[in-house]
């Protein structure tokens, strides 16, 4: 698959690249931005995937952040995908913020008119790292991922429906529990049809009841001011009830102020990247 | 000095490094545009005043250059048009683009008013431009103006024009294009066979254009640095204008104080001279009072002899003989004695001569440096010395100016060696209470001794080595029972200690070992809460389950009393220190640091002066928080942790809790230990907690 480079600025002593490229799985160009530490001149160094949330693109995360210091520091590649397919062209896919351009929720969609455009789930956790594994200097044995909101109830999923493939992942502010929130069910209604059982399998609270998998360690932020958190969007608490249940170790930090924003993301980023250099550094 | 437009003008009349620049204003014709001479000058003006004020922060010496600096920049202006400049159509090719981005610091400055100065004029003439297209000035629009402008230069489009021909050379109507040397000055080619000219040498004039240009650049360059030398020389300058009144202040103080020195010597000699003086006046005086009145007494004696015998003269003969007789007898004693008519004291005074010589001692020494004072040797800090070696601290009086110190010592022998004593008995290292860490340990000890003791040794091997009698370490002249040994990590140790007094040293005490891994410590039964129990190895907390009783203990100062807790004893030394709990998931207990005086009475991390994790299990529910100051974090965790690691970090302030069996993180505070801190550990219901010390830190904690 031919990558076409679309721009590179020096950062931290590394690059931070924006690549175009055809994809398969969704039929269309696709953006993503990658960073490339000053290690990964001389070696390959493990791989983290960054999920954007509703209305994101590959750009929010790379200049609203500030996340280049810490993965300088700790050699890691990070890769920003778009958050779903576009200019496909599907009628009604730019008529509301939360459903259809820029929430593409990392479903494979079954449901016309979106089931040809709309499989992130598959892009995210086959395609993608297939290309980035054949043309860049990534260890394709060490790969995390995280993500913010919609990206962080994605990265759950990932991580959650391929145990093992992943050695850490966290989230800020993630949607833990789609069943039960608007969001949720506005958007597998329209990707996945009526069928709720199709839902659960894209759900981060249901599957981890039936999670068999290798030890995850989970971080997961979220803002106490954060309005989504208010409104009943988000759910951390189901989720957390599930993985003390299952055992499944989760540090949940509750930021005393924070909101939904940029902002909140770049506070604690360093504190994830951390977290996952802790096991790909390992 | 006079900013003044009108570069057309002077461009190719006069010398390249004297140009005359006159006032548009000067010349009036019907097609300026009035609207914005003044303006476009006063523009100029202005940007040319930033400058100055921009540049104008060294001190001033830069002015002249300054000046020089503007007609520089008038005539590179004046270049960079001229680069432009259709001079001819055999140029064009020539033309150097280079000519307008060789001058960006100065020349892009000017651009912009320069430009509009042009566009105004321009506006008339729009309709004439042709496009040569030179990309140099970066639009075609911009050429444009600039040809235009050139036509006004040199008049060529209509006599008009005129006016702004200086009248040296009216009839010039046509372009320059070679350059005379020898006048300096550029002419027609033609002109080079007549006139003046004939002679001269000649060279193109893009020829002549690039050295004048390099000419101005190498100046420009020379300038600029000119103007950082001389500012790095103001101030420099400043410095030394404050070190002159420093050292001003000085010497009027040394001066002052000498000279009050000489005067009050002075003075004391005149008081002491004067009182000399005096006394011998009183001496003088009063012996000559004497000799006065004995004198006085002689001549009443002789008056009374006289009269005598002249009464006797009137008596009758019977009588006078007699008494005549007795009279002569008198008389004759009395002549005998002899009067002393010599003045027994001189009138006149010695003269005195005056010792000045130890005023002049002073004021000789008015000019010199006076010696230092004494400097004072501290006294010998313990651990300052090893077996051949010692180290020695002195201070100063900060008056005094000192070049160098000398350095002399002498080993003292005991005039006898302690006759009557011997030497002492070996100390007993006290190995319960020894706390070490990566880099130090420290160590306690009982005297072992009955009778005082002058100072103790500490001598340490490394036990790889125990068969070598060599003594790696030794630490002496330790004035109390303890003492911090600074160590290699990764290292095991045996450490004696030896106590000394007059009699000598005693023999080595019984050896403790020390390994110098993760940072070691013991429960402090002193701080015991005392429903609590500490295991002999000082690594178990346990309460137990017999019924406490309702009251509580009365509050002290040593122990825990409200809380059930105890605290370790951690090395006082900064760094990493690492330790694990074992605890029971069902258990309700706190654990951290808090600070020695942490009061007893409160619970852990209800003050400022402890940070803790608290686990709470009530109604199968398992709560934590991050105590500090009552205040904690909202913070969930799915898996109890059953190994708890606890990093303290000195050097970056934090204090880390870790799930040792999963490798998470749990949290982390940022503390600010200003002193040095202690685990402690508590029991809010009936178990036990096992400490697992000496320990190198795990990697995953290393990430934090």
């Amino acid at each position: 698959m031919a990558l076409k480079q679309i721009s590179s600025n020096k950062c931290f002593g590394g690059l931070q690249k924006v690549f175009e490229h055809d994809s398969v799985e969704l039929n269309c160009k696709m953006k993503f931005a990658v960073y490339l530490p000053p290690k990964a001149e001389t070696g390959k160094c493990p791989a983290l995937y960054w999920l954007s949330g509703l209305t994101g693109t590959e750009q929010n995360f790379i200049s609203k952040s500030g996340y280049h210091q810490a993965a300088s520091e700790h050699g890691l590649v990070v890769i920003a995908p778009d958050t779903s397919p576009c200019g496909c062209n599907i009628k009604g896919e730019d008529e509301s913020w939360d459903f259809g351009t820029g929430a593409g929720f990392y479903v494979d969609a079954t449901e016309d008119p979106w089931k040809t455009n709309y499989r992130m789930y598959s892009y995210i956790t086959e395609e993608l790292p297939k290309l980035i594994n054949a043309n860049f200097p990534v260890d394709p044995q060490r790969t995390s991922i995280f993500g913010h909101s919609m990206g962080g109830h994605g990265a759950l999923i990932c991580a959650l429906k391929n145990p093992g493939k992943y050695k850490s992942v966290s989230a800020f502010a993630p949607i833990c529990n789609p069943l039960l929130c608007r969001w949720g069910k506005k958007a597998f209604s329209g990707y996945l049809g009526t069928d709720q059982s199709k839902w659960k399998a894209y759900d981060a609270t249901h599957l981890v009841k039936s999670y068999p998998g290798s030890q995850l360690d989970i971080l997961i932020d979220q803002g106490k001011d954060d309005q989504f958190l208010l409104d009943g969007q988000l759910l951390p608490d189901n989720f957390i009830a599930a993985c003390t249940e299952k055992k499944i170790p989760v540090v949940f930090r509750l930021q005393d102020g924070y909101d939904h924003s940029y902002y909140f993301i770049a506070t604690f980023i360093t504190d994830h990247i951390r977290h996952h250099a802790k096991y790909l550094n390992a | 000095m006079e900013e003044e437009s009108g570069e057309e003008l002077g461009l190719d009349r006069s010398t390249p490094k004297d140009f005359h620049f006159y006032h548009m204003d000067l010349y009036d014709s019907e097609d300026r545009l009035q609207l914005f001479p003044e303006e476009n000058t006063r523009r100029r003006k202005e940007v040319v005043q930033a400058e100055r004020a921009n540049e104008s922060t060294g001190a001033g010496d830069g002015k002249a250059q300054r000046d020089l600096q503007e007609e520089v920049e008038e005539l590179v202006h004046l270049y960079g048009l001229e680069d432009d400049h259709e001079l001819g159509d055999e140029f064009v090719e020539n033309m150097p683009r280079m000519g307008v981005s060789e001058y960006p610091p100065y020349g892009m400055k000017r651009r912009d008013p320069a430009r509009e100065q042009r566009d105004w004029r321009l506006s008339g003439e729009a309709t004439e431009a042709e496009d040569l297209g030179f990309g140099g000035w970066g639009s075609a629009g911009q050429c444009q103006d600039l040809r235009e402008v050139y036509r006004y230069t040199h008049g060529r489009a209509s006599e008009e024009y005129e006016c702004y021909v200086i009248p040296e050379e009216e009839d010039e109507e046509e372009a320059a294009d070679v350059f005379c040397v020898t006048c300096k000055t550029p002419i027609r080619a033609f002109q080079k066979v007549f006139d003046e000219h004939k002679e001269h040498e000649v060279i193109p004039l893009n020829e002549a254009l690039e050295s004048a240009k390099d000419e101005i650049h190498k100046n420009m360059y020379k300038l600029e640095k000119q103007i950082i030398d001389m500012e790095n020389f103001a101030n420099h300058l400043e410095e030394v204008f404050i070190t002159v009144e420093e050292n001003f202040g000085k010497q009027e103080q040394n001066f002052e104080s000498h000279y009050n020195e000489i005067l009050e010597t002075l003075a004391q000699k005149y008081e002491e001279k004067i009182q000399a003086l005096g006394e011998k006046k009183k001496e003088k005086v009063e012996a000559l009072y004497e000799q006065l009145v004995s004198c006085g007494e002689n001549l009443d004696t002789c008056k009374e002899l006289m009269e005598t015998i002249e009464e006797m003269c009137h008596e009758e003969k019977v009588d006078f003989i007699k008494d005549a007789v007795a009279m002569a007898d008198r008389l004759g004693k009395f002549l005998k004695t002899k009067t002393d008519v010599e003045i027994s004291t001189q009138p006149d005074f010695e003269d005195q001569t005056l010792d000045f010589s130890d005023v002049e001692q002073l004021m000789g020494s008015i000019n010199t440096i006076p010696a230092p004072s004494a400097p004072v040797i501290n006294p010998q800090t313990p651990n300052s010395a090893t077996g051949s070696s010692v180290r020695v601290c002195w201070s100063l009086y900060s008056d005094d100016t000192v070049e160098s110190y000398q350095l002399s010592y002498r080993p003292v022998q005991d005039s006898s060696p302690g006759k009557d004593q011997a030497a002492p008995s070996p100390p007993i290292i006290k190995t319960k209470e020894i706390r070490s860490c990566e880099e130090a340990v420290l160590i306690c000890w009982e005297s072992g001794n009955l009778n005082p003791v002058d100072s103790y040794t500490v001598e340490l091997t490394q036990a790889e080595s125990p068969e070598a009698s060599g003594v790696t370490e030794s630490v002496v002249g330790i004035p109390t029972c303890e003492s911090l040994v600074q160590l290699q990590p990764g290292q095991s140790y045996v450490i004696y200690v030896r106590a000394l007094n007059t009699g000598g040293p005693s023999t080595r005490s019984e050896p403790a070992t020390v390994h110098t891994i993760g940072s070691y410590f013991r429960l402090n039964k002193d701080t015991c809460h005392p429903w609590l129990t500490i295991s002999q190895d000082g690594l178990t907390i346990l309460r137990s389950e017999r019924s406490t009783p309702t009251k509580e203990p009365p509050p002290s100062d040593t122990h825990f009393t409200r809380c059930v807790a105890v605290m370790g004893n951690l090395i006082p030394v900064r760094g990493h220190h690492y330790w694990e709990v074992e605890v029971d998931e069902h258990l309700d207990y706190t654990v951290g640091v808090a600070f020695e005086d942490v009061p007893k009475q409160e619970d852990l991390g209800a003050n400022c002066l402890s940070w803790c994790m608290r686990h709470t299990f009530a109604s199968s529910r398992h709560k934590y928080e991050f105590l500090h100051n009552r205040t904690t974090p909202d913070i969930r965790i799915t898996v109890p942790p059953k190994k708890i690691g606890i990093l303290l970090d000195y050097e970056n302030s934090k204090l880390s809790f870790f799930n040792v069996e999963l490798s998470q993180h749990l949290y982390t505070f940022s503390c600010q230990p200003h002193k040095f801190v202690h685990p402690c550990f508590s029991l809010e219901k009936p178990g036990c907690l096992k400490i697992r010390n000496g320990i190198s830190m795990p990697k995953h904690v290393t990430f934090y």
